[in-house]
């Protein structure tokens, strides 16, 4: 083991990691004591190389991990880390202005107190989600946790034992033959069984969609929360990925901090641009391929449509589906009219409205049964 | 451990014709030291696979790979009976009778790769190839294996690994690993190697390719990782291009021949017309100053 001083070095390193946000148990710290034993102690790169190969364990961590060595090891200036940083002020209006500060500490208490007459529930589901009070607001808040179980779902490659099945499953029709010396009396199949698809959710929280954002971000939560293969991403100017807060029970601050991330105020919403992010960074991981694609948005491209077109094409090749949910079309004069719109529905394959429970039921209903339209 | 300094295992790797960067080389060295797998982690095409192949050289070991893909299960990733020999044997034995232990028996046991390198008496190096194509039923299991290096066959018994393989697991990130299975492997990203390093491989791996037309494809290629394609060319495709280049018998680079054969390069419509409509001519032209430097 190497020595007492250094150890401690490490351990505090460790520490400081941790408190950055980055995840470093006992058991890595462990790992890196024994790295460093096995290294030469003189060469900074060998040090670098083996902290960052037992401490880091996700791609997205080594740009927190380089300035904290940089800082720790090196004594260089220590630049802010990206995480813990206080984004309050730039707080998304949506979610400063609808129930202040009440949602996260009564929550427990709705959850006891929720009983609605068929009535009032039936005019919940059809009130528009601008609309709606910060009480109603409380009330639709589990009502969109439970629509937003509806998963698109698909055949797995792997086959489970089925005595519908199409295939003989061969293992236990021998195991079984043994009892009869060798003859196949009784004839064990197995199949293909279906297994959630994945889910990419995109939501527009640019300043033209304040009214709806809250609620459609409630919707990511509960879809996130839903299972595994969720992915949910937050855009303005730019693309903020949000399964990571989305993931935590209580995800509000982790929500005002990467829908911050995702727009600068003053400038207006690329969506292509964003898209184009989705398909260059995410798509390349094949996080787009197959999976069904829900864009939500008012449409309304500030820059480049023409870009817009391109990148939603993109995104169709890889999708299995993609669907395009529009608050602003629960308007009964609603027109496309946005370039924005008018550029993407070419490659929409179902186009929907999105302001309140009921066209949020549709929305589920359309992605627990969706199949793909086009040729593949 | 066979290597005693991360440049022993350095220049051992050169020999079996792979240049690894210190990060690399060091992550290899501690996989070894600790006797934990290697999770390794990059765009395609910067030489995961082949890393691995490299250490198997170098330990003059065997390579065992298993590539995963969905549905992948225990067997064919860990052992199967061999069935119609059991029938057969069932058969031909009917007048007496047959044990279960004797059909259940090595003889009947097909080993799959997961079986075969635990249960190997000279050393081995595992490559778990993309396990992000595997699905989350078969990364649990993994999990186990990787834990205990034992494996439970209810009709034999365990069959506990003799010595620790090296493991080298792959993935290209198309989704995200279980954090249990993170916590038990060192990891790394492999990112695209710098200019110097390319132009290295490159002759390594081409033998024969004029010097100045090697140096200006790595630099070509450098180039185009810095536009914004769908898919920047890796190391592996730098390769390829070199051999095809070579092959046409050119000695240098020039805006025709690259116009010939980008598809070497660049696998995707929208990137080939993107570079050959805008940025072709002034990308050959800053490749040749580079190699000229």
């Amino acid at each position: 083991m190497p020595g007492d001083a250094l150890v401690r070095h490490v351990v505090t390193f460790g520490r400081v990691l941790h408190e950055a946000g980055l995840e470093v148990g006992p058991g890595r710290v462990q790992d890196a004591l024994c790295g460093l034993d096995a290294v030469e102690l003189t060469s900074q790169d060998d040090v670098y190389w083996t902290l960052r190969q037992t401490l880091v364990s996700r791609h997205d961590e080594l740009d927190l991990f380089d300035r904290a060595f940089r800082a720790w090891f090196l004594r260089s200036p220590v630049v802010p880390p990206l995480r813990g940083v206080p984004v309050r002020q730039a707080r998304p209006e949506s979610l400063e202005r609808s129930g202040p500060g009440a949602d996260d500490r009564s929550e427990s208490a709705d959850g006891r107190s929720i009983v609605l007459g068929a009535s009032t529930r039936e005019i919940l589901r059809e009130k528009d989600f601008a609309e709606m009070t910060p009480d109603e607001f409380q009330r639709a808040k589990q009502l969109v946790a439970a629509i937003a179980q509806a998963r698109p779902r698909r055949t797995s490659r792997r086959r489970y034992p089925d005595p519908r099945g199409e295939v003989l499953d061969i293992r236990r029709l021998v195991r079984r033959s043994l009892r009869t010396g060798g003859d196949p009396v009784d004839r064990p199949f197995r199949a293909r069984k279906s297994v959630p698809r994945k889910l990419v959710l995109l939501c527009d929280v640019s300043g033209s969609m304040a009214l709806y954002t809250r609620a459609l971000l409630l919707f990511l939560h509960a879809a996130v929360g839903s299972g595994r293969g969720v992915e949910a991403f937050a855009f303005g100017t730019r693309l903020s990925r949000l399964t990571p807060d989305l993931s935590r029970r209580d995800p509000e601050a982790g929500l005002d901090r990467a829908t911050a991330a995702a727009v600068d105020w003053g400038s207006g919403t690329r969506i292509g641009a964003s898209v184009k992010e989705l398909n260059d960074v995410y798509g390349r991981r094949a996080l787009t391929r197959g999976a069904v694609v829900v864009v939500l948005s008012d449409g309304w491209e500030r820059e480049d449509c023409v870009l817009l077109g391109r990148e939603m094409a993109r995104l169709q090749r890889a999708a299995y589906a993609v669907i395009w949910v529009n608050p602003i079309k629960g308007s009964p004069d609603y027109q496309p009219l946005a370039g924005g719109m008018q550029a993407a529905l070419p490659f929409v394959d179902r186009f929907l409205p999105g302001h309140n429970l009921r066209s949020l039921e549709e929305l589920a209903a359309v992605l627990a049964g969706i199949e793909r339209r086009r040729a593949a | 451990m066979r290597f005693r300094t991360i440049d022993e295992l350095e220049d051992a790797l050169r020999e079996a014709e792979y240049l690894p960067d210190r990060g690399l080389s060091t992550a290899l060295f501690l996989s070894l030291a600790l006797e934990k797998p290697l999770l390794l982690e990059g765009e395609a095409g910067v030489g995961k696979t082949e890393a691995a192949k490299a250490l198997a050289a170098a330990l003059e070991a065997h390579l065992i790979r298993l590539q995963c893909y969905e549905g992948l299960d225990v067997a064919h990733a860990v052992y199967e009976w061999n069935y119609p020999r059991q029938l057969l044997h069932i058969r031909a034995a009917q007048e007496g009778t047959v044990s279960e232990a004797e059909l259940f028996g090595p003889d009947f046991l097909i080993r799959r790769p997961l079986l075969e390198a635990i249960d190997s008496d000279g050393p081995v190096v595992l490559l778990i190839d993309e396990l992000d194509r595997a699905d989350e039923e078969f990364e649990a299991f993994l999990l186990e294996i990787l834990s205990d290096f034992q494996i439970t066959i209810p009709e034999i018994g365990t069959i506990k690994a003799r010595r620790r393989p090296a493991v080298v697991v792959t993935s290209n990130r198309t989704r995200d690993l279980h954090d249990a299975l993170k916590r038990r492997t060192l990891y790394h990203w492999i990112g695209h190697p710098g200019m110097e390093r390319e132009l290295e491989i490159v002759k390594l791996r081409v033998p024969g390719v004029p010097e100045r037309l090697a140096a200006e494809a790595a630099a070509f290629v450098r180039g185009l990782r810095g536009l914004e394609l769908a898919k920047p060319p890796g190391v592996a495709e730098t390769i390829d291009w070199a051999h095809a280049l070579a092959a046409l018998g050119r000695q240098e680079l020039d805006a025709e021949v690259v116009e010939q054969t980008l598809g070497s390069v660049l696998k995707y419509r929208e990137d080939i017309e993107a570079v050959r409509d805008v940025a072709l001519a002034r990308l050959v032209e800053e490749a040749r100053a580079t190699a000229r430097s």
